[in-house]
């Protein structure tokens, strides 16, 4: 280091932080963390009221299927009851026709 | 935190706030500016408490955040320095004279002046007394980009010296 730097060295000594920087950093560092508690709640809110609908809706939905599920049952059994019906009518007149025949 | 070392915020702030603050000041040349950019790097601490592994990482990582947030201010204000010490001067100066040496405050101006990157390096070199290697990882820049950031800025700042300085030796 030659002169200039060294003076420079001395001239550029730390300066002092002024009294009241570090209450204000204090200071700042609780609003902060207080801000971020409330945000917090209010994202739990949040989180708990979308968790809330999904499970509402999810049970919405799943009574929905289930009606459905059911009605598609229930169409089945009136198209299988149909299909014995329409059967046992194809037999009916099928004896019929075999007796008509037999009479002439 | 490694080495059962536990980071204690107040005492951080104790420890290092002259070093962040004289580096806000340099840097920016604006006092108030300096004052909150010294409380955004240590509420930027408190933030990363957690991931500081020893008081020297947590010395560097004050450092160099006190260095980029600074420039970053700097660049959000796009003033230049000079025309802010001009405005310090009115506002800032007479305490300022009052409490640092003529010479302090005279040299502090004319580093003002000079480009972001020769400040930097000159200000962790003759402030915080770091090696051109301490200041290339402080800064995240290459050595070879230091090293000729302190020999630029101090033959400008020697220059500028011999002008300005000058004057004020023929004033005492």
């Amino acid at each position: 280091m030659d002169d200039f730097e060294l003076e420079l060295s001395e001239a550029m000594q730390r300066r002092p932080a002024p009294p009241s920087l570090k209450r204000r950093i204090l200071e700042r560092r609780r609003q902060q963390r207080a801000q971020r508690q409330s945000r917090m709640v209010w994202f739990e809110r949040i989180a708990a009221s979308l968790l809330l609908g999904a499970v509402a809706g999810g049970a919405v939905m799943g009574h929905y299927a289930n009606e459905r599920r059911k009605g598609e049952e229930a169409k089945q059994q009136v198209f299988t009851a149909l299909r014995i019906t329409g059967h046992a009518l194809d037999q009916v007149n099928t004896q019929l026709e075999e007796h008509d025949r037999n009479k002439q | 935190m490694v080495n059962g070392w536990q980071p204690d915020f107040e005492q951080l702030v104790d420890e290092h706030q002259s070093m962040v603050f004289s580096l806000a000041l340099r840097m920016t040349g604006d006092r108030g500016l300096a004052e909150e950019i010294a409380q955004d790097v240590f509420l930027a601490l408190d933030k990363d408490l957690s991931r500081m592994e020893s008081p020297a990482h947590a010395c560097f990582w004050l450092r160099r955040v006190a260095i980029s947030r600074s420039t970053d201010a700097m660049r959000r204000r796009r003033v230049r320095a000079i025309d802010q010490w001009v405005e310090l001067d009115e506002i800032h100066g007479a305490q300022a004279e009052e409490r640092d040496s003529p010479l302090a405050v005279r040299v502090e101006r004319l580093l003002a002046t000079l480009p972001e990157a020769m400040r930097a390096a000159l200000v962790l070199r003759y402030q915080e007394d770091l090696s051109p290697e301490e200041i290339a990882a402080s800064l995240g820049a290459p050595l070879a980009t230091v090293k000729s950031n302190l020999q630029r800025g101090l033959k400008l700042l020697r220059a500028k010296a011999a002008v300005h300085l000058k004057e004020y030796v023929r004033g005492v």
